[in-house]
């Protein structure tokens, strides 16, 4: 999603610019960071969006042809998606709140969305969405909500970091240009 | 962007332990009342076979009078929403409601449909394929299970009976339970669950939080209180207490007032 800001400076480092190239890099790269930062939102939207179909037990799409269901076999237990369920929530916060702790801006929401989508799916054929999506939903929201919120705070601190680094160059600039013969 | 030191602390840690606990809670939830189905489904299923034994020999020997007895005893049961015995077209043979007798069931009834969708009825089912759930004309909701007379050698080589050996089901007994008690169970579960649920996250998340503000944020803000006064001018103001890291930002901070002072009484 994001380099990290000491890639940034080596890969600045590496190639000499202009004060005006920098500027213009690091204009781009608060950009790009404030794009990323909404990915979280995106996400969000996009499984309360399938989150609304799954309410409905996803009665808008045709139902699959007996053989393709009978080619895909018996649904696992519900006892089974429970229990991976548990242990994909578990897991997805204890890596979410790791990277938290790590400053990383690694990993994206939208991987999420799609194994919660699994889920719904998995609960739709065992014919136990009715009991369970509410489980799954929350699921969702805990991991998304703390995926966004992980994201969005990395966004911001490398933005805040970007917009130091801009405001130190126009003063370099300034100083520079003060010094110059008139 | 939260900016204070405590929100961002605390909200990560609030969120991931409330949803998992509710992720845990609605699926523990969800486990329980299937398995509390499931006993009450099996309860039902015992019910529907003992009926059909206690009216067997009554059955074998065409004692209508005996059968119709201790079908309307059952139905006078607490709990017991409809109890009746239809034959293999559908007609009510024995039911605990009169008005019923001698009428033929509605196969598209929302308790029937599961087994009449097709042109043929299924006759073979499972223990929990047996159980239907619905709401029945008074609005309540009814746990019916329906065990099928099945045809015996005892049945089709009696002397006063008509059925031939190829007919397999002789006709079906419907029982059905009130949920009512099986409701007000999950619903006091459910509750005590919330309440539960509640109790640890008030304990955790105010846990942490009480911990945080002791060892960080009461000696962070005393920090900032004395790094102020020293901003001010104030250098006579003593250090606050701290303990571990903040310690070393104390000392740190005390001897550049140190050394402030000194430089400035030696302009002086």
């Amino acid at each position: 999603m994001t380099h990290n800001l000491e890639n940034h400076i080596e890969e600045m480092a590496g190639k000499p610019r202009t004060p005006d190239q920098l500027r213009q890099e690091i204009k781009a790269r608060i950009g790009r960071l404030q794009a990323a930062a909404n990915h979280g939102l995106w996400a969000m939207a996009l499984f309360i969006a399938i989150s609304t179909c799954a309410l409905g037990d996803f009665s808008f799409f045709p139902s699959l042809p007996d053989e393709f269901q009978a080619m895909l076999g018996k649904p696992p237990s519900f006892n089974m998606i429970s229990g991976a369920l548990v242990l994909y929530s578990f897991s997805a916060i204890i890596l979410i709140l790791s990277r938290m702790m790590g400053g990383s801006g690694e990993g994206s929401p939208f991987p999420h969305v799609l194994y919660l989508t699994a889920f719904y799916g998995f609960y739709h054929f065992a014919k136990g969405l009715d009991e369970n999506f509410w489980a799954v939903f929350a699921a969702g929201i805990t991991v998304l909500g703390l995926e966004s919120y992980r994201i969005w705070t990395h966004c911001n601190d490398e933005i805040r970091k970007e917009q130091e680094r801009l405001i130190e160059l126009e003063r370099k600039r300034a100083f520079w240009s003060d010094d110059e013969p008139r | 962007m939260p900016k204070s030191f405590s929100a961002r602390a605390i909200v990560p840690v609030a969120l991931a332990i409330t949803g998992f606990v509710v992720v845990c809670c609605l699926l523990l939830y969800s486990v329980m009342k299937r398995d509390m189905t499931r006993d009450a489904v099996q309860h039902a299923t015992n019910l529907a076979d003992t009926i059909v034994k206690s009216t067997r020999y009554a059955m074998l020997k065409s004692d209508r009078e005996t059968v119709g007895n201790i079908i309307r005893n059952i139905g006078d049961q607490q709990g017991v929403e409809h109890v009746r015995i239809f034959n293999k077209k559908g007609l009510v043979m024995f039911s605990a409601a009169s008005d019923e007798l001698n009428h033929f069931v509605d196969k598209k009834a929302e308790g029937c449909i599961g087994c009449h969708s097709g042109p043929e009825p299924i006759t073979t089912l499972g223990k929990m394929d047996q159980a239907r759930q619905f709401k029945n004309e008074k609005g309540r909701k009814v746990l019916a299970i329906t065990a099928p007379v099945y045809n015996e050698p005892a049945c089709y080589t009696a002397p006063c009976h008509v059925h031939n050996a190829s007919q397999k089901v002789l006709g079906t007994l419907d029982i059905g339970l009130s949920q009512e008690p099986l409701q007000k169970t999950l619903i006091t579960m459910g509750e005590r669950m919330a309440v539960f649920t509640l109790m640890i996250l008030a304990l955790t998340i105010g846990g942490v939080a009480a911990l945080l503000r002791r060892s960080v944020f009461v000696p962070l803000e005393l920090l900032r209180s004395y790094a102020a006064e020293l901003r001010n001018g104030n250098l006579e103001t003593s250090p606050p207490p701290c303990e571990g890291e903040l310690k070393e930002v104390t000392g740190t901070l005390q001897q550049m007032s140190r050394e402030l002072r000194e430089s400035r009484s030696r302009r002086e």
